[in-house]
């Protein structure tokens, strides 16, 4: 986890509303984030894609304000972007060009001189493991590398907000886990801020201090991940052999919540008796517990418990990794 | 851990974290770090070192440069600019040297002297049909030059930027829709504007020098020259109008520069097959190139060659330019920075 070394406030909206026919994309926004890695998550279609649209100054916003680094959405959106780099999810690189050029031309293209981008290109290059690779073509690249690239055209002009939308998407083990080290320098030696939006929630987790979730185009929850872990109930994990349903109904006739996966027993803490009700509900269905201890939620949990309650159909992140999202790189 | 010549090599500290990343080979699913421990004892080559910028931006106008460099230059060189294909590049450089062709035989005809009969300042000096003909001509260069040049160009224009998804570098850079649009136009039109501008004010200035012509001949000259200058710059704008709408609503070089051609060829073709069946000149008024053609005989005071009226051709000429205008923006204001 990083520390948030500032407490700027490098984005600010108030009653944010925005609008596309008679579908409302994002419902009074207000929000007030700080300087540091910030998560971004939401189900599909619940306005993150918008948002950052909105904080480019892309799209007009129908009504409410917003400033970015002080400049306002609706009026400054050039200033805006030249402080902000993007890394966009689906490819945004020319396969003819090499990754060199291309991330010069990013450069170029925010109104560095050509001699200054092609040095930063060098730079940046370096900076996300591509320094060997800078001379040949993007189209030649596998994944991980495009999303490198992708992200070295973002870091040209040292942004102060890096938006990254799903970065670690379609890499594998080794990439996923130098892009995400890559995005925790960036906050705490470059001292920028991140926002990454995802739908793996251990990678959010692992560079993220707090996280806005976005749902039906309003803010759920907004707040430091460690703070939401202390608001969700306290549970224990039992591991057991050997008659796990007949387990689940003996705790649950006792009147504890119980959450099952397979051998996995999850039992809110209601009590002190809890353990001692555990053990003796074990003798009573003849299992065995072969392990036993206090569950820490993470992120996943957190966030498919939201959802849950909001009423929202999202999928684990176990459904998530198919071979089609990870490249093959789990097959 | 992996086996080299017989021998365990330990991978833990040995390895970069550059390599591990990416490897140094095709891709990074078959990776082996292979960098040796005993080489690296500490294990960390690869410092990841965040390094600030506190440069400067140029203004707006360098931002558009940018565009407008990457796409002209790249046809001279694909080092650092878009890319070109070499067959491209080739076809360009031919068909320019072919539309300088007339000023060689000037040349030559200079160097021969005396011309009695004529014949060599009819077929390639300087008069009206000759100055029409240099732009707008229908064999070779409406028929063969023109269309090609423009398909080549414009072909990828935009489309590349939606296909490859290209649109977000720009996009989400402090370049407006309008900067975009305006410099892949400009881009176009420039290189267009080299071969078919540049190539028509070099016949006529070298007509004059290898003639050895004086004032009283450039002062009658000078009007045809103009307008001639002037059909050359509407057949630019509406050459690149057409081929930049084509290319920003496709994904395919292929349909943009296949599409052109067709609409020139194709609305000639129909138009010609009506005139001779029906005789009615009317269905030129689709052809962009005969819309053309007409304002230019016009315009240089030559007798017409269609029977409807001029006006109906300069009306069509400037709605098939609105028309693609309004296509072009319409379809680059869809291009996605971030895609639902």
């Amino acid at each position: 986890m990083t520390d948030i070394s500032s407490n700027e406030l490098v984005i600010e909206t108030t009653d944010l509303v925005k609008m596309y026919g008679p579908h409302v994309a994002l419902e009074e926004l207000n929000l007030k984030l700080e300087s540091g890695a910030i998560g971004i998550l939401g189900p599909n279609g619940a306005g993150k894609s918008t948002f950052f649209k909105c904080i480019l100054g892309l799209i007009t916003t129908t009504s409410g304000h917003g400033k970015v680094l002080g400049y306002d959405i609706r009026t400054q959106g050039d200033l805006i972007r030249s402080k902000i780099g993007y890394m966009p999810e689906y490819d945004s690189l020319d396969p003819e060009l090499t990754a060199l050029d291309q991330v010069r031309y990013s450069g170029e293209l925010i109104g560095m001189n050509p001699a200054h981008a092609t040095q930063r290109a060098h730079e940046v290059l370096e900076y996300v493991g591509l320094k060997d690779q800078r001379y040949r073509k993007t189209g030649t690249f596998s994944t991980g590398m495009k999303q490198a690239a992708k992200l070295a055209c973002a870091l040209i002009h040292d942004p102060e907000i890096l938006i990254c939308d799903e970065p670690t998407n379609g890499l594998d083990q080794r990439s996923r886990e130098f892009m995400l080290q890559t995005l925790r320098n960036t906050v705490e030696q470059g001292n920028r801020t991140v926002l990454m939006s995802g739908h793996v929630m251990d990678d959010i987790q692992e560079v993220c201090d707090s996280i806005v979730m976005i749902y039906k185009g309003k803010i759920v929850v907004h707040s430091r991940i460690e703070e939401l872990a202390r608001q969700v109930d306290e549970e224990i994990e039992i591991s057991v052999w050997g008659g796990s349903s007949n387990m689940q109904d003996s705790l649950e006739s006792r009147g504890l919540s119980v959450r099952r996966l397979g051998r996995i027993i999850r039992v809110k803490v209601e009590s002190e008796d809890t353990i001692s009700i555990i053990l003796e509900c074990a003798v009573e269905s003849g299992v065995q517990i072969r392990r036993m201890g206090e569950y820490e939620p993470d992120l996943e949990d957190i966030f498919l418990l939201i959802m849950d309650k909001l009423g929202a159909e999202v999928k684990k992140t176990s459904d998530l990794m198919t071979s089609e999202h990870t490249g093959g790189a789990n097959n | 851990m992996p086996i080299i010549s017989d021998k365990i090599i330990d991978l833990d500290g040995g390895q970069t974290r550059m390599e591990a990343a990416y490897g140094s080979d095709d891709g990074d699913e078959d990776l082996f770090a292979i960098t040796a421990k005993r080489e690296a004892s500490i294990g960390a080559i690869f410092e990841q070192n965040y390094r600030p910028w506190d440069g400067d931006f140029g203004p707006r106008w360098v931002r558009n440069y940018a565009i407008f460099r990457h796409h002209v230059f790249g046809l001279f060189t694909s080092k650092g600019h878009r890319n070109y294909n070499p067959f491209i590049r080739l076809t360009i450089l031919v068909i320019f040297i072919g539309a300088i062709s007339p000023i060689a035989m000037l040349f030559f005809s200079s160097l021969f002297g005396s011309d009695p009969d004529g014949f060599i300042d009819k077929m390639w000096g300087i008069n009206r049909s000759n100055l029409w003909g240099q732009v707008l001509g229908y064999f070779p260069r409406n028929l063969c030059y023109w269309p090609l040049l423009t398909a080549l160009v414009v072909g990828g224009m935009i489309s590349d930027d939606r296909r490859n998804g290209t649109s977000a570098i720009y996009f989400s850079r402090p370049v407006t829709r309008v900067d975009y649009t305006m410099m892949k136009y400009l881009s176009v039109a420039v290189v267009l504007g080299f071969v078919i501008i540049f190539s028509y004010m070099s016949y006529y200035t070298l007509a004059i020098v290898f003639k050895g012509e004086g004032w009283g001949f450039l002062i009658d000259t000078l009007p045809m020259f103009l307008a001639g200058l002037i059909c050359s710059i509407v057949l630019v704008i509406t050459y690149t109008s057409i081929g930049l709408a084509l290319s920003s609503i496709s994904q395919s070089r292929f349909f943009s520069a296949i599409a052109f051609l067709s609409i020139i060829y194709g609305t000639k073709l129909v138009a010609l097959l009506i005139d001779l069946q029906f005789e009615t000149s009317i269905l030129y008024i689709l052809s962009p190139y005969d819309c053309l053609a007409h304002f230019g005989q016009w315009m240089l005071g030559l007798e017409l060659n269609y029977s409807h009226s001029l006006s109906l051709s300069i009306i069509s000429i400037i709605i098939m330019n609105l028309v693609s205008i309004f296509v072009l923006i319409s379809r680059v204001s869809s291009l996605e920075v971030t895609r639902e």
